[in-house]
């Protein structure tokens, strides 16, 4: 950030001793001084927050508490529950009230606590590059109105992201009543989810069938949580249930989601159109009723085999299943290809079924809004603008490269521009003002889920810094007053729900996180159309001619989204989905047209898009379609912050708002220079060992041999003596997803510390629950398998018998504990667990005192120092504090009732912790179905976490049994 | 080949011309009129100065913690410990050349044993810093001694660290003891014939009173025999020990009952290796080439071939039992030694520790200097690639692909390494300067028997 140093708080020369001071001078200031001294400082006056609204008792020390709240992304929102320790949030967890939630988070959510103590947010309005105070602003802008009142607001343009915030909008509402001439414009470089005035929701745990073309629903969505938790509960169950749904999903380059599928192509965007025109004939056709299995009507499309096959199944089940079918474009997709699905899915009667149409809950078509960004620069270019003002969104990155230089130019212009964000970012350095905007967790606001249910964000704390919300920063806009965001949001939903015991109400809301009874999202009775269109001349072809011509794909980065969580060292250090890359971006190709081209992983290349060009190293992906590239958003910022800034390269340098996700005629030209990429895995090949034990259809999962895991073989030392409760561990293979918020979930927990790129280019990330990646040819196939890693706690574990300090030492209920206190060093341990969990603090991590960072720290666990040997403790601190209550209520411990963080995040209920002596808890039932395992198990450690395999459930179970796995 | 083609016709141990008398002052010449001043400064000199590397190295670890060094997860142990268990093998030659030579009536040893003895003190306080800075937290060290706390913590037994420092401290304070004990007949005649009052005083304090009585020499002799008996055990279970760090790992390349004997092998055959390295050039200094004779090290060529074949076979052994046992890890490991990242240390390892001593089948190869000083000091990189295939290529590649990783050790691996032989070289200059190199009061005995037979 390029803050000045904020005014002196004394006056110059104030310490220094004046020369000429005489005996009255001297008298005269001391008694100023002495009277001074009395009177107290200026405080900021009490906004009476008081977020213990259904606490019977007050704080009490050393207690956590916990809040109901939301957080929105892209826009939408989602509840979640926040953990307070005296005043100071710690942790998010997911709100199991909310329909969005159901309890779970993602990894970006787990980390936007990070957020609320980076310390390089911005903490005061600038004005240029000077601290101002707010006073000052107001002034500026009650200035401004008054020449804009006359013209009803001519000349007023204002930029939002488009959000679902009730009182936001109702904001800009009053905003735009006052200066009706104003023009409102909406900019996300994210995905829009409307199209065609309707946004669809799914029902994945409904289908028995699931077609995804390019779309990664159950990771990246903004109902990811609901769908995943669907989609995996359906998959969960036992063997001959009615609906296990079979996911195809053809695809470009990896999504979550296409690792889940049990069938996947993987195909360039122009192939893709193919094999879906393809379908479309085969559906004309009407030849779907025989069970041939070659087809000439595809044959004589040029289909390869495993595409033909693909298709032909994909269309046998799609027509068998009819209603209970469901097809999803991504929402990056060309709109043609989501028409095409949405009539697909008419075409099959899935609407009502598996999915409906509801009208659109984020505010991308509302009323009053004029259009994008480009209408935007369009109204500044004209010159007619001369009040431009950004809210909470940046353009000044997350625009194209022409579009950077319009908005540049065209803000230099206006009379008067503001941006409001939490970071002076690179947008803010464009405007004349920068208003702080405080924090998701300081400031009331409200937000809809992607299912139109409504939430209420409460803080949790006061602002830290001199920022205000977004609510009251455009009421303040509209209306020269400024209201606290409070009473905007009661004044909202005291309007929208009028009833003579709102307050009650209100307060259970809160209490709840969730606004209920409210009205869902009504369904749009306009249906789509049901034809299919052709779709393969749409897209222009790339050169084939030239070997170096590829299409390039846009997606939003996995951790960093747009850019926006660039500044967040949890999520650069959080290894990336495929590749486990960290602190950088890459160029994802796919190893065929590395080796064509003679690229290696880091090798620098120039992409060129119509004479824009870009740096950046590759990365080659097993299982990712030949002929195209997928270049991530969020990277090479200029201005995200201390952490941010300058990692990874900036893919919206070469991207159009016409080739927003998809630029077919880009080049990649190798450098010869090699960039040294930061990855936290290097080997993805399971060389035979079978980590990842992986089953084919539920005949596959009968046929397994039940559970060899608990190998009894013999050992030297005497057996630990059975008690009760035992601790362990089960993770469903078959329903992790990959999306690493267990990771997150748990770094945020046991305080684990960030470590950096170089530290990590050194193997030594911190992190306690690791997600490790392979990749498998299968029948000619490439799966990408995950495998979440945490500590093992072995009964018989290796780590315990080699420390010559009892630093590590077993506990009765079977965990194996680390002392940090008794720890002198010497990785021993580390060198003999099997797993390599065991993470060791090779320089002093922890967070450089001082550092509002500290106060994120979960107070119930141990910061480590420098030499000290940590790792996965299975949350003990989580057990202890519900063994605590249980004892004081003179009761044994619940069943199910201590979960670890990273079984509290999981989306996908893969992690479950609990008491294996008791056969009924959830994690003895999952232990005894069929082909649990033990990773390593014939190394006799007995770990108490166990694994159940991947499973597949391909269409062609019988081709794949008989070919050796 | 029959017997007397292979070894050297047997020539005396020390030129026959040569009287008790001469040896002593020959011996004693050395400290008492140094020769070559200015080069002996300007070893030791440059000896200092890379101990001041190591001091750097250290203050620098203190500051910043063992992360300045290479090691990470999952090769949590690095050049410390590589350094460690080469130094101690260089430790093995002294004793085994005291001790268990003296106990088999090998009179050859006399002329080397004290400055091997010495050597090994070094190399030991060389080893016995590495355990101590490789903690990450080692103001703690003293948790690894078993001691009364207030809170009733003890080491943790099965460990084998905790052997360690039994096994280490005993060895340093018994080869002290006994270096210590075989100097005393040599500080009483240095006392008598030290021209300084202060150098008198010195020596005669340390010489306890020794007054070359009979009774003394009936004691010393008597004590003598003692010590070497007590030192041989422990020639043996040091470097055992030292294999059972590792071997009671479950890590493939690690777990191997073949560790303890071949590691002892390799320690003897590494302490030769260092012994000759040192010798040559000491010899060719100080002029001691009638006391230190090519018999001697044509003998000591023999040893190294000899060991040799121990460590040829511990390698044989390892490969075999990965194959035979048919464990999947263990016969990983073998093929990633070999073809893996790290092969060409592996193949450089086996040229220098297997192919370099066959050269000493050659009587000719035995007595040429050039060749058994280079082959010297190419055992000792071998031995000390050895412990870094064992340490780093089990690591690095173990059970689960998803951990596998690399090492590159760093500057301050290096510095650190580089440090211990300016601590090991500036003792070494210090100690043939102040004591006699050579045990004078062994050397005037064969000088006598020599005189005897003439």
């Amino acid at each position: 950030m390029n803050l000045r140093p904020p005014t002196p708080e004394f006056a110059e020369g104030a310490s220094t001793w004046p020369g000429d001071l005489d005996r009255r001078e001297f008298l005269r200031m001391m008694a100023a001084s002495a009277a001074l001294a009395g009177a107290t400082g200026c405080a900021r006056p009490a906004r009476g927050l008081a977020p213990f609204v259904a606490q019977p008792a007050g704080p009490l020390p050393g207690t956590k508490v916990y809040f109901a709240t939301a957080m929105l992304q892209e826009g939408f929102g989602r509840g979640i529950l926040v953990e307070s320790h005296e005043g100071r949030p710690t942790k998010i967890e997911g709100n199991p009230e909310h329909s969005e939630s159901l309890g779970a988070t993602d990894a970006i959510t787990q980390a936007a606590i990070l957020g609320l103590y980076d310390p390089d947010r911005s903490v005061a309005p600038l004005r240029g590059a000077e601290l101002a105070a707010w006073t000052d602003f107001e002034e500026a802008w009650i200035a401004r109105a008054a020449l804009l009142s006359p013209r009803s607001g001519s000349g007023l343009a204002l930029l939002t992201e488009p959000t679902t915030s009730p009182t936001l909008l109702r904001g800009i509402g009053r905003l735009l009543e006052k200066f009706p001439e104003a023009i409102w414009c909406q900019h996300t470089p994210l995905a829009r989810y409307d199209l065609d005035g309707s946004q669809e929701d799914l029902a994945p745990g409904a289908a028995s069938v699931i077609f995804s073309i390019g779309s990664d629903f159950l990771c990246s969505h903004p109902a990811a949580l609901r769908y995943a938790r669907e989609f995996t509960a359906s998959r969960r169950q036992p063997a001959g249930a009615p609906s296990t749904p079979r996911l195809y999903a053809l695809e470009s380059s990896w999504s979550l989601t296409g690792s889940m599928a049990d069938e996947r192509l993987a195909r360039s965007p122009e192939r893709i159109r193919r094999l879906l025109d393809a379908l479309s004939e085969l559906f004309a056709s009407g030849v779907l009723s025989g069970a041939g299995r070659s087809n000439p009507a595809a044959a004589q499309n040029g289909l390869e085999l495993a595409e033909t096959q693909f298709v032909e199944a994909l269309a046998r089940e799609l027509t068998g299943s009819g209603t209970r079918a469901l097809v999803v474009a991504g929402p990056e997709q060309p709109d043609e290809i989501r028409r095409w699905a949405r009539a697909m899915n008419g075409r099959l009667g899935a609407d009502g079924h598996t999915l409906r149409y509801v009208a659109p809950v984020r505010s991308d078509r509302a009323k009053g809004c004029r259009g994008d960004l480009g209408t935007f620069l369009d109204a500044l270019a004209s010159g007619k603008i001369t009040d431009a003002v950004i809210l909470g969104t940046n353009p000044g990155y997350t625009a194209g490269a022409r579009q950077r230089a319009e908005l540049a130019r065209g803000l230099s212009s206006a009379a008067f521009s503001l941006h409001v964000g939490a970071y002076a970012d690179e947008s803010a350095a464009l405007c004349q003002w920068h208003l702080p905007e405080s924090h998701f967790l300081e400031c009331w606001s409200d937000a809809l889920g992607y299912d139109g249910s409504a939430l209420i964000q409460q803080p949790l704390i006061e602002p830290m810094h001199l920022t205000r919300s977004a609510a009251e920063i455009i009421g303040f806009l509209a209306t020269a007053e400024a209201r606290p965001s409070l009473e905007w949001v009661r004044e909202t939903w005291s309007a929208r729900m009028p009833a003579h015991d709102f307050d009650d109400r209100w307060r259970g809301w809160l209490n709840r996180g969730v606004i209920d009874p409210f009205p869902a999202s009504e369904p749009v009775s306009r249906r789509p159309a049901d034809s299919l269109s052709k779709l393969a001349g749409h897209a222009p072809e790339t050169d084939a001619s030239d070997s170096n011509s590829f299409t390039l794909l846009f997606r939003a980065d996995p951790h960093l989204a747009d850019g926006r969580w660039a500044n967040n060292g949890w999520l650069q250090e959080l290894p990336q989905p495929f590749t486990s890359l960290v602190w950088d971006q890459a160029l994802l190709i796919s190893p065929e047209d590395a080796s064509r081209i003679g690229l290696s992983d880091g090798s620098v290349v120039v992409v060129e898009v119509e004479s824009r060009s870009l740096r950046i190293p590759v990365w080659s992906v097993p299982g990712h379609a030949g002929g195209c590239a997928v270049l991530f958003l969020g990277g090479g910022r200029s201005r995200a912050g201390s952490v941010g800034t300058g990692r990874g390269a900036d893919a919206y340098y070469l991207r159009t708002p016409a080739a927003a996700w998809e630029s077919a005629r880009a080049t990649v030209r190798p450098t010869g220079e090699i960039k040294e990429l930061t990855s936290t895995q290097h080997h993805f090949r399971m060389e035979g060992r079978s980590p990842v034990r992986v089953v084919y259809g539920d005949a596959g999962i009968r046929a397994n041999p039940s559970t060899d895991s608990p190998a009894r073989a013999a050992s030297l030392y005497p057996e630990w003596p059975g008690s009760r409760p035992a601790w362990g561990m089960s993770i469903d293979l078959a329903s992790c997803l990959g999306c690493s918020a267990c990771v997150i979930a748990c770094q945020a927990e046991n305080n684990t510390p960030v470590v950096g790129p170089e530290q990590v280019a050194r193997g030594r990330e911190m992190h306690w629950i690791r997600i490790d990646r392979y990749f498998e040819e299968i029948s000619g196939r490439t799966v990408a398998l995950s495998q979440p890693v945490p500590c093992m706690h072995c009964e018989n574990a290796p780590c315990e018998l080699v420390c010559p300090v009892g630093a590590t030492v077993h506990s009765q209920e079977g965990l194996n504990e680390m002392v940090y206190n008794r720890c002198v060093g010497t990785r021993y341990c580390s060198n003999n667990c099997p797993y390599k969990v065991r993470r060791f603090n090779f320089f002093d991590f922890r967070t450089p005192s001082g550092s509002p960072l500290h106060l994120q720290e979960n107070p119930d666990v141990t910061v480590r120092a420098r030499g000290v040997m940590e790792k996965c403790s299975y949350c003990v601190q989580r057990i202890e504090e519900v063994r605590i209550v249980a004892e004081r209520e003179k009761r044994p411990i619940g069943r199910g009732e201590i979960r670890t963080a990273c079984q509290q995040a999981c989306p996908a209920e893969a992690i479950v912790f609990g008491d294996i002596s008791d056969p009924q808890s959830l994690v003895s039932q999952r232990k005894r179905m069929p082909g649990d395992y033990a990773l390593l198990g014939e190394l006799n450690t007995r770990p108490r976490t166990t694994y159940l395999p991947k499973v597949f459930r391909p269409a062609h179970v019988l081709t794949l049994a008989a070919s050796p796995v | 080949m029959n017997r007397a083609s292979f070894l050297s016709p047997a020539e005396p141990l020390i030129d026959p011309s040569i009287t008790p008398a001469a040896v002593t002052d020959q011996i004693s010449g050395i400290i008492l009129r140094p020769p070559r001043p200015r080069l002996w400064l300007a070893g030791f000199a440059a000896s200092f100065a890379l101990m001041m590397v190591l001091l750097a190295g250290i203050t620098w670890l203190f500051i910043r913690g063992v992360g300045i060094w290479g090691i990470n997860v999952p090769i949590a142990w690095g050049f410390a410990i590589i350094n460690f268990v080469w130094w101690i093998g260089i430790g093995h030659a002294g004793t085994f050349i005291s001790a268990i030579l003296f106990l088999l009536h090998q009179k050859w040893r006399t002329s080397i044993n004290r400055f091997t003895e010495a050597m090994t003190l070094f190399a030991v306080a060389c080893a016995g810093i590495y355990p101590l800075l490789h903690l990450g937290r080692p103001i703690y060290f003293y948790w690894l001694v078993p001691y009364p706390d207030t809170m009733g913590l003890w080491p943790q037994f099965r460990s084998p660290l905790v052997w360690d420092v039994f096994a280490v401290s005993t060895y340093a304070t018994v080869s002290l003891v006994f270096w210590y004990v075989g100097l005393l007949p040599d500080l009483a005649t240095m006392r008598d014939k030290a021209r300084g009052l202060a150098a008198r005083r010195a020596y005669g304090l340390l010489s306890l009173g020794w007054r070359n009585d009979g009774r003394h020499w009936a004691h010393y002799e008597r004590l003598y025999v003692i010590l070497a008996g007590l030192a041989t055990p422990l020639v043996v279970s040091v470097h055992s020990i030292v294999g059972l760090d590792f071997a009671v790992a479950i890590l493939p390349g690690w777990h191997s009952t073949v560790f303890p004997p071949y590691f002892v092998g390799g320690a003897i055959f590494s302490g030769f290796a260092m012994v000759m390295t040192l010798v040559i050039p000491l010899r060719a200094f100080f002029r001691l080439e009638s006391l230190i004779t090519a018999r001697h090290l044509e003998l000591m060529a023999l040893v190294i071939l000899a060991t040799g074949w121990v460590v040829a076979y511990g390698y044989f052994s390892e490969f075999f039992t990965a194959w035979w046992n048919a464990d999947e890890y263990d016969r990983f490991v073998g093929a990633n030694r070999a073809l893996g990242p790290y092969a060409p240390w592996f193949w450089l390892m086996l040229t220098c520790n297997i192919l370099v001593p066959q050269l000493f089948w050659s009587r000719r190869m035995r007595r040429s200097l050039p060749v058994l000083f280079t082959a010297a000091i190419l055992v000792n990189v071998g031995m000390w690639l050895e412990r870094f295939v064992i340490v780093v290529t089990s690591l690095h590649r173990d059970f689960l692909p998803s951990a596998w990783g690399m090492y590159v050790p760093t500057f301050w691996d290096w510095a650190t390494y580089a440090g211990t032989f300016g601590l090991f070289l500036s003792l070494l200059f210090l100690f043939v300067r102040v004591l006699p190199a050579i045990a004078m009061s062994e050397m005037r005995g064969l000088a006598a028997e020599a005189g005897r037979a003439r």
